[in-house]
């Protein structure tokens, strides 16, 4: 009860700071995807990837894209760190810092894949990448806070 | 070993479980439209009371400000206020003798238009709900009857209309933002064009005018009322800058908008009563 309490408060902490740097635009950071990425990072147990799953579809009505977009590219990311959580635990915050990069293209570039797949122009075709550097930008922050928080907490 | 690739397997299942379920969802909402419903009530739930806490800031500093104001600061402004309430006043009667001047005409032209009165002021709740697009959120939902498509207008001019719609909150595309395009006319000639918007709250351009067309620097732009979207003559923009190319098809033309779009704390909604008693009479025959 505990952890899912913890756990739904950074979401919905997240979706709250997504909220308020909307005025940002394409430099916003995913704060949910990287709120997601710790937590599975930290728990990596099966049952996560349901949850990347309904965090993408939450992710999805803030953002107001078509639902489903980011429930599927959050999954493969969860599921690709979920495979190779004992590698990323092992590095340092840099070298995580640049992985994380690499892991959002990949996010970024499956999203504009979908929508190109299904004729939806947002004419802003390399605008979408600059939210990836924002995004391992601050990535150490989210690191730290949410690890302080979880030993804190004592979420298992 | 043997438990090692069974745990990998179950996370592989799981991930081909969830890609089926994303793309079914994907497909749902995109080709059939079926899933407004769950997209509401996440809105409704999750969405709204976020959004909401998200603005407590801006209206605490504005409550603050409201206070800290001076007496003679209001003083000085309840009395511009009732010089302007006299003065529309004032406006308000020739504009009723001008109404049921235009009213007797129509009627001798067996046309009536009623101008329909239901009007709603909403709050925006928050200026800026996504990345690329040019939308606002307003307090607003289906229990207040709105509906998709509903026009909205600021105290000037055009500002956009509603494109989604949930219990508590609907969502509104703004004028100015790239994919939205609006039937219009230039009110001195008739002439119909077409408004775009830039991605600019300030500018809004004109699309495909031949260069022939007689338009001038300073006319102005109102909706036109083709197809039934929006309510025609609602005031637009004033034309700001022509450039006319011997070589092109078409002029470039640049709009500035009357109304501050995408700044404003209050907007009003209208209710366009012919279109919905069209629906009734479609309905009406259908049932028939």
């Amino acid at each position: 009860m505990n952890n899912f309490l913890i756990i739904s408060i950074t979401i919905i902490t997240s979706i709250l700071l997504t909220m308020v740097t909307f005025a940002l635009g394409s430099f916003a950071p995913d704060w949910i995807l990287l709120t997601m990425v710790y937590w599975i990072l930290a728990l990596p147990k099966n049952t996560h990837l349901y949850t990347s799953w309904f965090v993408g579809l939450l992710a999805d009505v803030a953002y107001g894209s078509i639902l489903g977009v980011n429930a599927l590219t959050f999954t493969i990311v969860g599921y690709l760190i979920i495979r190779a959580y004992k590698f990323f635990r092992y590095l340092t915050i840099y070298q995580q810092t640049i992985l994380i990069f690499l892991l959002l293209i990949v996010k970024e570039t499956l999203n504009l894949w979908i929508n190109m797949i299904l004729n939806i122009n947002d004419y802003s075709y390399g605008d979408h990448y600059w939210k990836t550097i924002t995004s391992a930008l601050v990535w150490p922050a989210i690191f730290y806070g949410l690890r302080s928080i979880r030993r804190k907490y004592n979420v298992i | 070993m043997d438990a090692y690739f069974k745990k990998t397997f179950k996370n592989f299942y799981t991930l081909l479980f969830l890609v089926v379920l994303s793309v079914i969802t994907i497909s749902l909402d995109f080709y059939h439209k079926k899933l407004n419903n769950i997209r509401s009530l996440i809105t409704d739930i999750v969405i709204y009371p976020i959004s909401y806490i998200s603005t407590v800031p801006t209206n605490l500093l504005e409550v603050s400000l409201l206070e800290s104001q001076v007496k003679e600061e209001m003083k000085l402004e309840l009395e511009k206020l009732r010089k302007e309430n006299v003065r529309l006043r004032i406006e308000l009667q020739e504009y009723q003798a001008i109404k049921d001047e235009n009213l007797r005409l129509r009627q001798i032209k067996k046309k009536v238009k009623k101008t329909d009165e239901k009007q709603l002021i909403v709050k925006v709740l928050n200026n800026n709900i996504h990345a690329t697009k040019k939308m606002i959120s307003i307090d607003k939902g289906k229990e207040d009857g709105l509906y998709i498509g509903q026009n909205v207008l600021g105290l000037k001019g055009l500002v956009g209309q509603i494109i989604e719609i949930s219990a508590l909150s609907s969502k509104v595309i703004l004028i100015s933002d790239l994919n939205h395009n609006i039937p219009s006319q230039i009110t001195r000639t008739g002439e119909k064009v077409i408004v775009k918007g830039k991605n600019n709250n300030n500018e809004l351009e004109l699309i495909f005018v031949p260069t022939n067309t007689d338009i001038k620097i300073g006319d102005s732009i109102s909706t036109s009322g083709m197809a039934n979207r929006f309510k025609p003559n609602i005031p637009i923009g004033i034309v700001k800058d022509v450039i006319n190319e011997k070589e092109k098809k078409f002029m470039k033309i640049s709009i500035k908008p009357l109304e501050n779009i995408g700044s404003a704390s209050e907007l009003i909604l209208i209710w366009n009563t012919q279109k919905t008693k069209k629906k009734d009479n479609i309905t009406k025959k259908t049932n028939e």
